[in-house]
């Protein structure tokens, strides 16, 4: 047992250093000297240049700048080309803003997921079936923006009420209730939006395990001793199928950045992916780098985590592993 | 579930071959088969827009500025006043209205089809190709160690799980944004990057069918023959795992013009003068008040194929799969 | 079944929580719900966040917003456009001049020229009622000295546009000199006292006074470091007493010259140095007045006093280098650029600054000891929204009391009930311009008629809907400058083939224009990414097509359009459009010293008598004077027609019709006024008397 933790914890720090190195060399993708990067900034100053020069240390070796990189941004002492500020507590920050989005849509996500694959499996190739099919893969094939678009326009225009922000901007002084609904109701939208990718992910795999289920021996058997279809189902096939989902919470993780971007944008939501994507306008690379960085160490936890949950629930993955 | 797939192309002539078999399911699922038809039209459309879009004078004309007639709602009919004659729409209609410069949105999504098709195709071709690359060699010499000198530091199958990880680790998405907008956005870049930013599906898929077929007899008799490794799995390991990349092939087409799509909502999709649905979409969102069909008509027909290469795909990937094929 | 009813019931739950918060938040129509507070609170959104709250720093308009709310400067525009005082109560413009004594010559009496017999013989002229002398109301007399300086001189080798310098140290002996203080600033004092002295200024020669080593002193040098006569304009500011910055210290005098300073030291990287570099010195003189020196005639200069005023007891050496060393920076390499200050500003104006979220928001507090009392609104939120279409949604929703329309939703918004809206006409000018080295374009004939075949009208009428207006000249239409005689010239192609052919280009057989052979073959260029210019591009490649004309058109990217194309005068035309000031000076654009690489006259438009007349109006004081010659200059250029000028653009802003002005009256009651625009369609003129109603209390627009 123990070997196999260190063999994974082993693999996961490797990952962890060729995450660290393609997050740094990515901004040296630009062809020619780094410190002109970016010739088409008419602003891009000799100030700007000799900034850049310190930052990255460039006057170093490679491996040296790679080192001194990682060390400025765990000391603090890296800090943002826009304004001066120190890049950690920036990003953890702006990570707490994110953070109610991810949950809420988290929660969504569980909440509608299960009920529709399940449902979807349960009543395989019927009519409902094949619609919630449609609709649910309909709802990844928009494009994300398009369909931001479409519904924060109805709601404005149908009730003239705000759902730009964290909360109703420039509405202070109010008590705490009236505080916690104008945020609730500020992230409805961006997490039902956020959300929709991950319901109809989430309820196909559902759906198909269930269905793996369902005609499994076991639940034969179930219903051949004569128990009623919802129990069959919904105590022995979904306890038994969908244990191992408990692992995928962790793998929801990377959505925190990726998919935020442009959700983030759009309802001009301070959190991680906008200041992502700003920072990529403005050419800010220390938070880029950075944010690249901690997304994908952030992914490698949750692996980690979901490989120890599974191991947890899942015996049989022990066995395999250790062979 | 694989090795129940390669028993199954054993058995004598008289059996239906597994893909045979996996086409008959696929048929008999209507849903999925709109699905390869939305895909089979767009291929026509695109190839189509290609034809009658491009050239000096192209029968349709996506470039053609006409400032009398912008914001033409769909199906009106050109202003023959104001706009020369030898600028009028050859159809005698603005099928799809008119845009912000008076352009023909149905020329411009003619042409755009084109672009975005091959945006979707060659990323995934790029993406594919080094899926396969990668996941054969890990499948095939993945027990063979790599080091530097004597010193055996790890596996071929560890090196290449390990990138696949990695790879996995990032945000891709704000990832392709990162290398796009440091390279700046191209045609070309944006197909590479997304390219080479989604073979990890791929490669996984090949690496375990691989394992999973290299130990059959028809291998061992390869070997045997004295056919030389590459040639093993280019002849025999890859065809038998064809199946799995198919499927993600055609999700990540899908894919691929999404991402293309967002891209050109944030200002780093492909730059003018290519026209793609995701670009029209994004330019058409400013006039969404006052002209929506600039939004409406990109949006939805990238709904529209990328739906189809969806419930293609998925239904693929049902029809490939035994265990649930048996219970249509 | 207890997992089949958690199945159901979690996502209603969930749904149910989530969408009734609906009931709890603010609308359009009830936007105080929960906070009164909201009425006395503005919010405006940006598409960029804020990058330098200083305002000597800063270039770019989201940092001036905000600079203009916390910084007062010394003057600033009324409703009319003429100049106001603010932080100077009052200002006196007058000239000093001077003329060096030339010991050499004599005066017309044939007397030998000395200093106080030149004073004599003036004051004599001027006791005659000498017209020459007319503004003078003292003549003193500055006795000379010696100095040594640094001069640069070409040294052998380098290319022409990258000379090889050399410095040479020369010694020079400063004559004494008359100063003639004048009541008006005169920019042809010395030619008419020139006459009375019979030439005597023409005769003097500079290099006499400059002594080096090596004979490298040529007599331009030498007039630069001793020049016969010299024309210093000088401005006496009376400051406002008992103004108070935001932390409670008195603004004087001090401010003023610190801030000068603030842009002449070179670490600073200052965009505001060419405004301020005529200034020769700002001298203040006791607590409450200043008197700014002009190096030369540079009437322009003087609307740059509108700019902030920076707090001296906070930035100088002094706290800068305590604010390096607590940052552990090096002292001597720390600037005013550097400073914290530039996040945080201090200014005397009617907000104080109170937070800065980077990409957020900026909040500002109203400064309750404002010299003008304090503004009605407590707070000015400056929030940044990266995206049009929500930023339009958040004015729809009551969070942003302000909205500038597109062109293309002026129609549908104007008359909303909802908002009130202002038209105002920009300053900025589109225009094409010929490259005027490239023979083609020589002719004014051809230029005239380029012009005359392209369709503006249509252009304004389905490109802008309807909002830009016709131009004529390189003047904002809103100014006294534009001359509204100039009438614009129709649209002609037929005359325009015409004109064509009187310059010799017929068509061939083809149905292209040609002329000795030579078809009429040229690229129009501008940069991509302006949907507006790419419009006018196809419009007149089209309509020059159709006379015959081959056009290649091309659109490039701002850097290289700008650094490879236009600094470096290699284009046939161009689509371009120039944002233009308040003031007269079109020297930098239009005279023929700038049509060198990186100068702005990319043109190469010449003209002898423009160039007079733009040289006369940079240094004329008086404003009628100044308004004849604008005039007459912009005759002559839309004449010449180096540009065909195409529009200006009209803006429309919206506001929330709940946003009004209040006043007080005697007794206190509040009276509610419409807010007026000023002469150039700015609404903000009166911003610290508007305020929030919570329902519309004015119903006209």
């Amino acid at each position: 047992m123990l070997s196999v933790l260190l063999q994974i914890g082993w693999k996961k720090l490797w990952t962890l250093f060729f995450i660290s190195v393609i997050s740094f060399g990515v901004i040296r993708l630009a062809p020619g000297e780094p410190s002109q990067i970016d010739p088409l900034n008419p602003r891009f100053t000799p100030e700007v240049l000799e900034r850049y020069r310190k930052a990255f240390d460039l006057d170093k070796p490679l491996y040296e700048q790679y080192r001194l990189f990682y060390w400025k941004l765990f000391t603090g002492e890296l800090r943002s080309f826009k304004d001066s500020q120190p890049v950690l507590p920036k990003l953890v920050e702006r990570m707490w803003n994110s953070l109610p989005l991810f949950i809420v849509g988290t929660i969504l996500v569980w909440c509608y997921a299960f009920p529709l694959g399940v449902a979807s499996a349960v009543r395989r190739n019927s009519f409902f079936d094949k619609i919630t099919t449609v609709i649910v893969f309909a709802l990844i094939s928009v494009p994300g923006f398009y369909l931001a678009y479409l519904l924060i326009i109805f709601v404005v225009q149908t009730f003239h009420v705000d759902v730009i922000g964290l909360r109703t901007f420039g509405r202070e002084g109010i008590g705490g209730f009236l505080n916690l609904m104008d945020r609730t109701w500020h992230v409805v939208l961006p997490s039902v939006l956020g959300a929709t990718a991950g319901i109809a992910i989430l309820s196909r795999y559902v759906r198909s395990q269930m269905l793996e289920v369902i005609n499994s021996d076991y639940v034969r058997t179930a219903r051949a001793k004569g128990l009623d279809e919802d129990t069959v189902l919904y105590k022995h096939a979904l306890r038994n199928g969908l244990l191992p989902f408990v692992t995928m919470i962790a793998l929801l993780i990377p959505g925190l950045v990726g998919g935020s971007v442009i959700i983030e944008t759009i309802f001009a939501w301070p959190g991680i992916g906008r200041l992502g994507y700003e920072a990529i306008l403005s050419r800010d690379y220390p938070i880029v780098i950075s944010l690249n960085f901690f997304a994908a160490t952030l992914t490698l936890l949750g692996t980690l985590l979901s490989d120890l949950l599974y191991m947890v629930v899942d015996p049989r993955i022990r066995l395999e592993k250790a062979e | 579930m694989a090795s129940q797939g390669v028993t199954e192309t054993q058995l004598p002539k008289e059996h239906l071959s597994p893909s045979r078999l996996a086409w008959r399911a696929f048929l008999r699922n209507r849903t999925a088969v709109a699905g390869m038809l939305a895909c089979a039209v767009f291929f026509l459309v695109a190839v189509l827009g290609l034809v009658v879009t491009k050239g000096d004078n192209p029968v349709l004309d996506p470039r053609q500025v006409r400032l009398a007639d912008k914001f033409r709602p769909p199906l009106s009919s050109p202003n023959r006043e104001a706009v020369p004659a030898e600028d009028l729409p050859r159809l005698g209609i603005y099928l799809l209205g008119t845009d912000d410069l008076g352009r023909d949105v149905f020329a411009r999504m003619l042409e755009g089809a084109f672009v975005s098709f091959s945006v979707g195709f060659v990323a995934v071709g790029i993406a594919v190709a080094i899926g396969i690359i990668l996941g054969g060699i890990a499948g095939y010499y993945g027990r063979v160690r790599i080091g530097v000198g004597a010193l055996r530091l790890m596996s071929v199958d560890t090196l290449i799980t390990g990138l696949i990880d990695v790879f996995l680790s990032f945000p891709s998405f704000f990832l392709i944004l990162t290398v796009v907008a440091v390279l700046k956005p191209s045609i070309w870049n944006i197909m590479i990057v997304i390219g080479l930013t989604s073979w990890t599906g791929t490669a996984r898929f090949v690496r375990a069918e691989i394992l999973a077929l290299r130990e059959q007899d028809f291998i061992q008799a390869a070997h045997a023959l004295g056919v030389s490794g590459p040639r093993v799995i280019l002849r025999h390991l890859i065809p038998n795992a064809m199946a799995p990349v198919l499927v993600s092939a055609t999700l990540g087409i899908a894919g691929a013009i999404l991402t293309e799509s967002a891209l050109s909502f944030l200002g780093f999709g492909v730059p003018p003068p290519d026209a793609t649905w995701g670009n029209i979409l994004s330019d058409g969102k400013n006039f969404l008040f006052d002209a929506s069909w600039l939004t409406i008509i990109p949006g939805t027909a990238i709904l529209i194929v990328v739906l189809g290469f969806y419930i293609f795909g998925e239904g693929l990937r049902e029809a490939f799969n035994p265990k649930l094929r048996q219970q249509v | 079944m207890r997992v089949k009813q958690t199945l159901i019931l979690a996502p209603t739950l969930v749904s149910l929580f989530l969408l009734q918060s609906y009931f709890w938040v603010p609308t359009f129509e009830d936007q105080v719900k929960g906070d009164p507070g909201r009425l006395i609170r503005y919010i405006e959104t940006s598409i960029g966040d804020a990058s330098i709250l200083n305002p000597t720093l800063a270039a770019d308009s989201a940092s001036a917003a905000i600079n203009g709310l916390v910084f007062d400067g010394l003057i600033d525009r009324d409703l009319d456009l003429s100049f106001r005082g603010r932080l100077a109560e009052s200002w006196d413009i007058f000239e000093e001049a001077y003329l060096v004594v030339d010991e050499t010559q004599r005066l017309p009496d044939g007397s030998a020229v000395t200093a106080d017999r030149l004073v004599r013989h003036l004051e004599r002229a001027r006791a005659a009622g000498n017209p020459a002398l007319r503004l003078v109301e003292k003549i003193e007399i500055v006795p000379g000295g010696s100095r040594v300086e640094q001069i640069e001189v070409a040294a052998p080798g380098g290319t022409p546009s990258k000379p090889h310098k050399r410095k040479v140290q020369v010694t020079v002996h400063q004559p004494p000199r008359l100063k003639f203080t004048q009541r008006e600033v005169d920019q042809d004092f010395f030619i008419k006292l020139n006459r009375l002295l019979g030439g005597y200024a023409d005769r003097i020669d500079p290099t006499r006074f400059v002594e080096a080593v090596e004979p490298v002193v040529t007599p331009e040098k030498a007039a630069a470091l001793v020049p016969p006569t010299e024309h210093n304009p000088v401005v006496l500011f009376q400051l406002r007493k008992g103004v108070l910055f935001h932390d409670g210290h008195e603004f004087d005098s001090r401010d003023v010259q610190f801030t000068y300073e603030v842009i002449t030291v070179p670490e600073n990287l200052s965009p505001r140095v060419p405004d301020f570099e005529p200034v020769k010195a700002v001298k203040p003189l006791g607590r409450y007045t200043v008197k700014i020196i002009y190096k030369r005639l540079f009437e322009p200069g003087f609307q740059s006093w509108g700019m902030g005023i920076l707090p001296e007891h906070l930035l100088n050496r002094q706290r800068l280098s305590e604010e390096a060393i607590r940052l552990g920076r090096d002292p001597n390499n720390f600037s005013v650029r550097d400073s914290g200050f530039n996040r945080a500003p201090i200014g005397t104006g009617p907000f104080r600054f109170s937070e800065w979220k980077t990409d957020q928001y900026i909040r500002l507090t109203r400064f309750e000891d404002y010299w003008e009392g304090a503004p009605n609104l407590h707070q000015y939120l400056f929030r940044i929204i990266p995206d049009p279409l929500t930023a339009e949604l958040t004015f729809y929703a009551g969070t942003s009391d302000a909205y500038g329309a597109q062109p293309h939703q002026v129609e549908r918004l104007k008359d909303d009930p909802r908002f009130q809206s202002f038209s105002r006409l920009g300053l900025g000018y589109s225009y094409i311009g010929y490259n005027m080295r490239r023979p083609i374009f020589q002719d004014v004939r051809v230029r005239r008629a380029l012009g005359m075949a392209i369709n503006i009208q249509e252009i304004i009428d389905y490109v802008l809907y309807g909002q830009a207006e016709r131009t004529t000249g390189p003047y904002p239409k809103q100014t006294d400058f534009y001359n509204p005689a100039v009438k614009s010239f129709p649209y002609d192609p037929e005359g325009a083939l015409r004109l064509l052919a009187e310059a010799g280009w017929t068509r061939n057989a083809d149905g292209w224009l040609e002329k000795d052979g030579q078809p009429l073959a040229f690229t129009l260029i501008t940069n991509a990414g302006n949907e507006i210019r790419k419009a006018v591009m196809v419009v007149a490649q089209n309509a020059w097509r159709r006379l015959g004309i081959k056009v290649e058109t091309l659109s490039m990217e701002w850097a290289v359009f700008i650094n490879e194309r236009v600094d470096k005068g290699d284009f046939d035309a161009l689509i371009l459009g120039w944002a233009m000031g308040l003031d007269a000076d079109l020297y930098q654009i239009f005279h023929s010293s700038q049509t060198g690489h990186f100068q702005l006259n990319f043109v190469g438009y010449k003209n002898p008598r423009s160039d007079a007349l733009m040289v006369r109006i940079r240094q004329e004081y008086n404003h009628e004077r100044q308004v004849a010659m604008a005039r007459d200059l912009h005759r002559l250029i839309a004449q010449d027609q180096p540009y065909t000028f195409l529009f200006v653009r009209k803006s429309v802003m919206l506001l929330d019709r709940k946003v009004v002005r209040m006043v007080r009256d005697g007794d206190d009651t509040p009276r509610y006024l419409p807010i007026v625009p000023d002469k150039l369609g700015g609404i903000t003129f009166h911003f610290n008397q508007w305020l929030k109603t919570a329902q519309p209390v004015l119903t006209a627009n």
